[in-house]
C-alpha cells in the first residue's frame, strides 16, 4: 500500500510531530470546554428539573406576588383563586434550601397536607404528614445518604421532625428533598400566613382550544381575579426565574473565563508553531503553495485542536456532572442529563475558538514572503 | 528560431533600503529547453537572480517574463512556481514529518489527480531517481545524496517547464555531486526542460553548453 498523503494527513502530522505542546494544548481546551460543559450543563439540569418538578405534579401555572422568591404571598389568596372557573386545584407552596447536617443541605418544602403535588410522589414506606404536626416526608436518595427511616428523628434548624414517609420522586429537586407541612415551614422561616406561591392545576381545556391559547386565557382570568398578582405558565416560571437565571448567569461567566484561557493556550501553541515552521512554511511558498492554502492549513491544525479539545472537553465535564448528580452536596439539585444540543454547542464552541486563536498566526504564516522564510533559522 | 522562455530586462534587486544592490540591470534570454550554468563568487548575485527567475521574490526594477508574460503582474507567482517551475536547493529542504513519498507529494497536494494517483506518481519519480528501497524513510534516515534525489524527485512532481537548482551539489561529496548532476542532465535531455544550475565548482558550470558568470551584480561578458 503506498503511503498516500492528504491534506487534513499533512496536518495532523504537524500536530502528532510537536505531541507534549499538542497534549498539553490540548488539556487547556479540554480543561476550558469541560468547565463549559458541567457549570452550564449544571446550570440547565437545574432549570430542567423545576420544569419536571411542575410536569411530574401536573402543575400548569404558579401564583405568585412579585417574583420566583418572594415569599409575600398572603395565604389567604388560595380562598379566592380556588374560585375561579378555570382553575381545578390550586397548592399553597413555600420552599427554602436548608442544611440538614454541616455535609448535607437540601430543598424543604412545604406543602398543605391535601396538595395535589404530593399525589405524584411515590411513596416507598410510611405515610403522608399531617397539618400541624412535625413530620416530614424524606426523599428516598436523602434517606439514604442520611440512614434515616420512618419513625427516626431528624432535626431542621433547631426543631425535631419525625420521618413519617420516604417517597420516591419525579424530578432530581424533588428525588432529594424534604417535603413537610405548610404550617411547619412557615413557622420554621418566620413567615406565617405567607406563601411563595400557588401551584395551578387548570381544568382541561376545552375542545379544539390549544393548550397555549388556553394558558393566555387562563393567565388573564386569574390576573383580573386578583389585581396585583401574576400567573405564570409553569415552563416559563422554570427557566425564568431568579435561582436559574443565577445559575445561568455564573455558569456562562465562569466558562467565558476557562474559554478565554483556552484560547490564550491555542494562540501560543499556533504562533509558536508558525514561527518554528517558518523554514518550512518558506518551502511549501517555494513549490506554490498559495497564501490561502497555508492559512487553511495552519486553520485546520487549530480547528483539529479544537475539535479534539472539544471531544476530552466534553467527556471530562459530562464526568463532572454526573460526579455532581450522586455527590449528597449537590444530588439535590442536579442531574446528569447532559441535551445533545448542549454537546453540539460545545464541540461548536471549542472548534470556533480553535479557529479564531489560529487565525492571527494562520495569517502572519500565510503572507510571509517565500525568500525571507527561507532564510530563517 | 526558437522564442523565449524566460527573458531578464534591466533587472535590479537592492536590500536594506538600496543601500545593499544585488543585481544591477542584468539583461538575460533563455530559450525553452536550454541548459544554462551561472557562476560567480558569493554575493555575486546570482541566487538572487535563480529566486527572480523563479518567482521567488520580486524585482525592485526591470522584469522577469515567462513566455513573454511579466512575472508577477501577467503570471500569478504562485501558480507560475507551482506549475511551471521546479526548486532544488543546496540545503534540500524537505519536510521532516514526512517520509520520502509524502515529501515529493506536497507540491501536488490541492493541484494534482487524488490521492492515489498523486502517490502513485511520487512512487514511479523516487523509483525513477533510484530511490524505490527508501520510499518510507523519513530525511533524518536518508544520506545526503539521497536526500537530494528526494529534492530533485519533488522538484519533478508537477512536471514544470524549468528546473532551477541552487548550488544543488554544495552539500555532496564528489560521487554523490557527479551522480546529481548526472541526473539532472539526463531528466534535462529526457523531458526537454530549461535547466539553470548555480554552481561554484567550475566543472560543473562547464558541463553545461552554455555558461554565464555573475560579478558585483552584472552578467560578466
Amino acid at each position: 500500500m503506498v503511503s498516500q498523503l492528504s491534506f487534513a494527513g499533512f496536518a495532523w502530522k504537524n500536530l502528532w510531530r510537536r505531541r507534549l505542546r499538542t497534549a498539553l494544548t490540548l488539556g487547556g481546551i479540554a480543561m476550558a470546554i469541560g468547565a463549559f460543559v458541567s457549570l452550564v450543563g449544571f446550570s440547565r439540569s437545574f432549570e430542567h428539573e423545576w420544569m419536571r418538578l411542575y410536569s411530574s405534579a401536573g402543575t400548569d401555572m404558579a401564583v405568585s406576588e412579585t417574583s420566583f422568591l418572594n415569599t409575600s404571598l398572603d395565604e389567604s389568596v388560595g380562598v379566592k383563586l380556588r374560585t375561579i372557573p378555570v382553575v381545578d386545584r390550586a397548592s399553597a407552596m413555600i420552599f427554602n434550601l436548608m442544611d440538614l447536617t454541616p455535609e448535607i443541605n437540601a430543598i424543604v418544602f412545604g406543602f398543605e397536607a391535601d396538595s395535589y403535588e404530593l399525589d405524584a410522589l411515590t411513596l416507598l414506606s410510611g405515610r403522608r404528614f399531617q397539618t400541624g404536626k412535625p413530620e416530614v416526608l424524606l426523599a428516598d436518595v436523602l434517606a439514604k445518604n442520611m440512614s434515616k427511616k420512618v419513625g427516626d428523628a431528624l432535626e431542621i434548624q433547631g426543631t425535631t421532625f419525625t420521618v413519617v414517609g420516604v417517597y420516591h420522586g419525579g424530578s432530581a429537586l424533588d428525588a432529594d428533598a424534604v417535603i413537610m407541612p405548610l404550617d411547619q415551614l412557615q413557622k420554621l422561616s418566620n413567615l406565617q400566613g405567607k406563601v411563595a406561591a400557588f401551584h395551578v392545576r387548570l381544568k382541561p381545556a376545552p375542545a379544539g382550544e390549544s393548550q397555549e391559547a388556553y394558558l393566555k386565557q387562563a393567565q388573564t382570568e386569574i390576573e383580573a381575579a386578583l389585581p396585583g398578582i401574576h400567573a405564570t405558565p409553569a415552563a416559563e416560571r422554570a427557566s425564568n426565574n431568579q435561582l436559574v437565571g443565577l445559575a445561568h448567569a455564573v455558569a456562562w461567566g465562569t466558562s467565558t473565563i476557562a474559554m478565554m484561557v483556552g484560547i490564550l493556550g491555542i494562540v501560543n501553541t499556533m504562533a509558536m508553531s508558525v514561527f518554528e515552521r517558518t523554514r518550512e512554511i518558506g518551502i511549501l511558498r517555494a513549490l506554490g503553495w498559495k497564501s490561502w492554502r497555508i492559512l487553511l492549513l495552519i486553520q485546520t491544525e487549530a480547528g483539529v485542536l479544537g475539535l479534539v479539545g472539544g471531544v476530552f472537553g466534553i467527556c471530562v465535564g459530562w464526568g463532572a456532572l454526573r460526579v455532581l448528580s450522586v455527590l449528597p452536596q449537590t444530588a439535590s439539585v442536579v442531574s446528569a442529563y447532559v441535551s445533545p444540543l448542549h454537546l453540539l454547542e460545545a464541540l461548536g464552541i471549542s472548534i470556533l475558538s480553535g479557529l479564531v486563536a489560529g487565525a492571527v498566526p494562520a495569517w502572519r504564516g500565510a503572507h510571509l514572503s517565500p525568500v525571507e522564510a527561507l532564510r530563517h533559522d | 528560431m526558437t522564442s523565449p522562455q524566460l527573458e531578464v530586462r534591466k533587472l535590479c534587486k537592492s536590500y536594506d533600503e538600496g543601500r545593499i544592490e544585488a543585481l544591477r540591470g542584468v539583461d538575460l534570454t533563455i530559450t525553452a529547453g536550454e541548459f544554462l550554468t551561472i557562476s560567480g563568487a558569493s554575493g555575486s548575485g546570482k541566487s538572487t537572480l535563480l529566486q527572480l527567475l523563479g518567482g521567488l521574490d520580486i524585482p525592485t526594477s526591470g522584469d522577469v517574463l515567462f513566455q513573454n508574460a511579466s512575472l508577477g503582474s501577467a503570471v500569478d507567482l504562485d501558480t507560475y512556481r507551482a506549475n511551471e517551475v521546479g526548486f532544488i536547493f543546496q540545503a534540500f529542504y524537505l519536510l521532516p514529518t514526512l517520509c520520502a513519498l509524502e515529501n515529493v507529494q506536497v507540491p501536488m497536494l490541492g493541484l494534482t489527480g487524488n490521492k492515489r494517483q498523486r502517490a502513485e506518481r511520487a512512487e514511479a519519480l523516487l523509483v525513477e531517481m533510484g530511490l524505490e528501497h527508501r520510499l518510507r524513510q523519513y530525511p533524518n534516515e536518508l544520506s545526503a545524496g539521497e536526500r537530494q534525489r528526494v529534492a530533485i524527485a519533488r522538484a519533478l512532481a508537477n512536471n514544470p517547464s524549468i528546473l532551477l537548482a541552487d548550488e544543488p551539489t554544495g552539500n555532496l561529496d564528489s560521487v554523490n555531486s557527479a551522480r546529481i548532476m548526472e541526473m539532472l542532465i539526463g531528466i534535462q535531455q529526457k523531458h526537454g526542460m530549461t535547466l539553470v544550475v548555480i554552481t561554484h565548482e567550475l566543472d560543473i558550470a562547464k558541463a553545461a553548453p552554455r555558461h554565464i558568470r555573475i560579478r558585483d551584480g552584472r552578467i560578466e561578458a
